[in-house]
């Protein structure tokens, strides 16, 4: 076990993860930077893959792209295993934390014992840490979680090895050697680019072109007899926003943080200024988005869908500003 | 920088805790804090109940004949058809079937067993459903 270590909570579990093993492994990083980095910011409408019968939204980088790009883009050496027998995995996860090792690991939500009842749902890609062991319990710091929580070694391995969409199959990772040298100013402006190109492509279902799809989408279902697919609809986009997201537009403000932190590398801080400012705001867009959806979802005799797609145009065409001045950062 | 309204409403869900969020401090520098959204909360409260009410419609359309206990099994495991199928290993048209109570009468225990294992019941509680809330 690792006694030195200190939990700390995040907003999002896979930027959290990434950043305190990082750090603990003599790269201290904080969340914002892991996840701008790893140009983990995008906007995702797929009405043609569904989850409950409900499409595919997403506002960040498809699960695991923090953990595989990481090490492309800074250089560190990442250890990465996915398992096909349950025995294996747990062994070499005890001798890891048995050697103080701090390891990731993968799981599915569902299946966490320390979960709340509410919060369980099939969502097969949630990171966190274990810092050590004590008798049949993994010592887990949950980056999402305030304080550090345990779980029984056969709970913990059936989370491990949930099947389905992103099956974890027991995957673990760890740092195996840090960089000497991180030529920072070089990777912000490559991965910054990177981003916003993705979030200016002109594929129609993602980035700014995707958000402007889903506000059509919604501006659609006035026409929708069928209340209780509304209402359903409704919660739906703020869930993958706010709850599978981090919290009020949450990734906005995360990658908001990001630039405003790349600030203090040599790139040129007057746009990084202007854009951060133009994210943050269209967070706080979307989090208003957020409220008229459930306002439509609560009083669905006087919905306007229209007025609730305005919200996220708006914050589509903030984006889009933004983008295209750090295009050309 | 524009000032970011931190919401401190009550999240049942969350069982007492409380995540955080991104945003900028009295300084203008982004920082975490703690929140509470009951927007949050009335999100998922709602997904939670929609399962509530599918599987309260399967139990009567088992009475009836029409569904099969996977059906209500799945419900009340927060799947949809995709995610069990790829979890029971099938494909979907097949489970899809087995969701019905015509196909159901006629599964072998070898199929019953793959359901029974992914829904953490046994065999039994397939064959001889009731309602054992």
């Amino acid at each position: 076990m690792r006694n030195n270590f200190k939990h700390k909570q995040f907003a999002h579990c896979e930027s959290g993860v990434v950043s305190t093993l990082l750090s603990n492994y003599g790269l201290p990083i904080s969340e914002p930077m892991a996840f701008g980095i790893t140009h983990s910011l995008t906007f995702f409408y797929f009405p043609l893959i569904k989850l409950n019968n409900m499409p595919l939204i997403a506002y960040r980088e498809v699960p695991k792209n923090i953990i595989k790009n990481i090490d492309k883009r800074l250089g560190v050496k990442i250890y990465k295993k996915q398992y096909k027998n349950m025995t294996e995995a747990n062994n070499e996860l005890t001798r890891l934390v048995k050697e103080e090792k701090l390891v990731g690991l993968q799981t599915s939500v569902y299946y966490l014992p320390y979960m709340p009842e509410d919060m369980r749902f099939h969502f097969n890609a949630h990171n966190l840490l274990v810092y050590g062991k004590k008798n049949d319990e993994y010592l887990i710091s949950d980056p999402v979680f305030e304080d550090v929580v345990r779980a029984k070694e056969n709970k913990l391995t059936i989370a491990r090895f949930a099947k389905g969409v992103f099956a974890p199959k027991g995957f673990l990772y760890y740092p195996e050697t840090i960089p000497k040298y991180i030529d920072y100013e070089n990777i912000l402006k490559k991965s910054i680019k990177k981003n916003a190109k993705s979030m200016t492509t002109p594929f129609p279902f993602a980035g700014i072109k995707g958000m402007r799809k889903l506000a059509k989408n919604i501006e659609k279902i006035q026409n929708n007899n069928d209340e209780r697919y509304i209402k359903n609809y409704l919660t739906h986009i703020v869930r993958m926003q706010e709850e599978i997201g981090t919290g009020g537009g949450g990734f906005r403000f995360l990658y908001s943080a990001f630039l405003q932190e790349a600030k203090e590398y040599k790139l040129n801080k007057q746009k990084l200024h202007t854009s951060s400012e133009l994210i943050t705001k269209s967070g706080d867009m979307l989090r208003e988005f957020a409220l008229k959806c459930v306002m439509g979802a609560k009083h669905i005799d006087i919905l306007d869908s229209k007025e609730i797609a305005k919200y996220l145009i708006e914050a589509s065409k903030i984006e889009e500003e933004a983008f295209k001045i750090l295009k050309t950062i | 920088m524009k000032k970011i309204n931190i919401p401190q409403e009550e999240n049942s869900t969350l069982d007492g805790h409380k995540k955080v969020m991104y945003a900028p401090n009295s300084s203008g520098k982004f920082q975490t804090f703690n929140y509470g959204s009951n927007i949050e909360e009335y999100a998922t409260k709602l997904a939670v109940k929609e399962y509530e009410e599918l599987q309260q419609e399967c139990l009567e359309n088992i009475k009836n004949n029409i569904s099969s206990p996977i059906e209500f099994y799945m419900y009340k495991n927060r799947m949809d058809i995709p995610t069990l199928a790829s979890i029971v290993g099938f494909f979907q048209f097949r489970v899809k079937r087995h969701l019905k109570a015509k196909y159901f009468n006629t599964l072998n225990n070898k199929v019953l067993q793959k359901y029974a294992d992914v829904f953490d019941i046994t065999i039994d509680n397939l064959k001889d459903f009731n309602n054992e809330k």
